[in-house]
């Protein structure tokens, strides 16, 4: 385990750049990133919501030499996020490594442990003992399997997980009871908007087991375009099961937003095109702009280069710009609170610098 | 189009948001635009929340136990965390990794529903998988047995008692759940 302090650890997140928004991987035209997480706990200790402080505190320090005596953290940092405060907290989220309910939780001993690429991320005392995260760019969710379960084995050395032969891994909510295995993929999907077939592509998924949320999990909304799939069954199949039919479900849903947009550029390509240049000129112009019109934008500019009807800038780059100009990201970068007017000056001077930089 | 929310100035922002699983649009103007994101995106307020579903679940559950004329048992309690029924009904969270033991038959009628399934068939962990093969191991060496026997091959039969004598050698430490 890295050593360093909560100031210096902020400051490297400033600096370093998500490895899921490199804009790799199969599919990465329409796949932003595919995520796995395990919910696991510790036998006997009670889930964080009933435990009593002493308790969270020996699961935290517990945490703490799992990290320092294992190689396979030899990069990796623990954040204690108790004395984070609310914009700290918030840019973790923006960064997608802890959830939104963990930001907020009032409880004390909740940590993160992450590596340095930010592919990984463990969530410590959130709903469960472990909230264990890997994220990768595009569609790549055996690899992330492959990760994931020595990561996880690696812990289950150190510690007894809860569980039992009937229920699989025990976890505060039975709704992750089992495997403890939730996989999502976040679906850029721009052409079954524009022609309105999302609903029945949405609506349809939901039918068979699979849920819809947006660009920051439960409870969100949609922005720039973009879906996250998961799977809502995780007891009674395997892993590879969940994965596959996950892998599978999403492999239909891009293969009819390819036809769409293959139907779209041969009836409507220069419209097409314009919406593209149009998004283009008032990202690169602006002088005041939202994160919401940012994030619709920057979708129009996606599709364009989706679309190769324009080069510049790459995939990486936008999906690095949908993290960059969320309100907490920009907060930290400018190193003091802003109000919403500041924030989209701000903004507006950022995506300027990326995009004709 | 005019903005939905102050009906004065052109809707340029179209926002999206999936409530109840639909897809539904607002067509705001820029000004009530950022009005709605900063309330909405910054620490958005959970539309629809798992939780509710669960709960629900719970009620509709109980309810057919009445119906069914299954009596529900009075007040029954973990024994190691000390969460009843009801609380669990309420929070739609366990309390420990033993509320799942001690409320196994209250549990596994929701399991069905959630998951179409209550048995766990993924990863076992390394802890438990040693224990568990050995489980497999005997069980099977028992039904050999049982075949060797019937076929009158008893030198077989006396290796294989062996064998499971051998792996059954530990005495038993650990309370198998």
């Amino acid at each position: 385990m890295q050593n360093n302090n909560k100031e210096t650890l902020l400051q490297n997140l400033k600096k370093s750049t998500a490895g899921w928004t490199s804009g790799q991987g199969y599919l990465s035209d329409i796949v932003i990133s595919s995520r796995i997480r395990l919910a696991r706990n510790i036998e006997g200790i009670p889930f964080p919501t009933r435990a009593e402080q002493i308790e969270l505190k020996n699961i935290f320090e517990l945490s703490k030499q799992v990290v320092e005596k294992s190689s396979i953290f030899k990069d990796s940092n623990l954040l204690l996020l108790d004395k984070l405060n609310p914009l700290e907290s918030q840019f973790l989220v923006e960064k997608h490594l802890i959830s939104i309910y963990h930001a907020q939780e009032k409880h004390l001993y909740r940590g993160c442990v992450f590596n340095q690429k930010e592919t990984l991320s463990i969530m410590i005392n959130e709903e469960d003992h472990f909230r264990i995260q890997y994220l990768l760019s595009g569609l790549q969710l055996n690899k992330i399997w492959e990760f994931i379960n020595q990561i996880d084995d690696e812990i289950g050395k150190k510690v007894t997980y809860a569980f039992s032969e009937k229920e699989g891994y025990l976890t505060s909510c039975p709704t992750n009871v089992g495997t403890g295995l939730r996989a999502s993929v976040m679906l850029h999907l721009p052409a079954l908007v524009m022609i309105n077939k999302i609903n029945d592509v949405l609506k349809a998924i939901s039918k068979i087991g699979y849920v819809v949320r947006g660009f920051y999990g439960e409870g969100t909304e949609v922005m720039g375009n973009l879906f996250q799939i998961s799977n809502q069954i995780t007891l009674g199949l395997s892993e590879e099961e969940i994965i596959d039919n996950l892998e599978k479900v999403n492999q239909q849903i891009i293969s009819q937003e390819q036809k769409v947009r293959k139907d779209l550029l041969s009836e409507s390509k220069s419209q097409l095109e314009d919406q593209v240049w149009r998004a283009y000129g008032i990202l690169s112009n602006a002088r005041i702009i939202s994160s919401v019109e940012t994030m619709e934008l920057l979708s129009k500019l996606r599709f364009g280069v989706e679309l190769g009807m324009i080069s510049h800038p790459d995939l990486g780059t936008i999906n690095k710009l949908m993290l960059l100009i969320q309100p907490a990201y920009l907060q930290m970068l400018a190193g003091k609170d802003l109000d919403s007017f500041n924030r989209d000056l701000q903004r507006a001077i950022l995506i300027r610098n990326k995009i004709s930089g | 189009m005019l903005c939905q929310i102050c009906k004065k100035k052109e809707a340029t922002i179209v926002i999206t948001k999936i409530i109840g699983g639909k897809k539904t649009e607002f067509h705001l103007c820029k000004d009530c635009a950022a009005v709605f994101s900063d309330k909405f995106s910054i620490f958005p307020l959970p539309q629809f929340d798992i939780n509710d579903l669960l709960t629900g679940l719970l009620k509709a559950i109980d309810l057919y136990n009445k119906e069914e004329g299954i009596v529900p048992v009075k007040e029954i309690k973990c024994g190691n965390c000390n969460l009843t029924y009801d609380e669990f009904k309420q929070s739609g969270k366990l309390g420990c990794s033993v509320c799942y033991h001690d409320f196994r038959e209250q549990l596994a009628p929701l399991l069905r529903r959630l998951h179409g399934n209550s048995e766990h068939v993924g990863k076992i962990p390394h802890q438990v998988r040693g224990r568990l093969d050995k489980i497999k191991k005997i069980k099977q060496l028992r039904k050999k047995l049982q075949e060797v026997v019937i076929m009158e091959e008893y030198e077989k039969a006396a290796k294989i008692r062996d064998e499971i004598v051998k792996l059954e050698g530990v005495p038993k430490k650990e309370n198998a759940k």
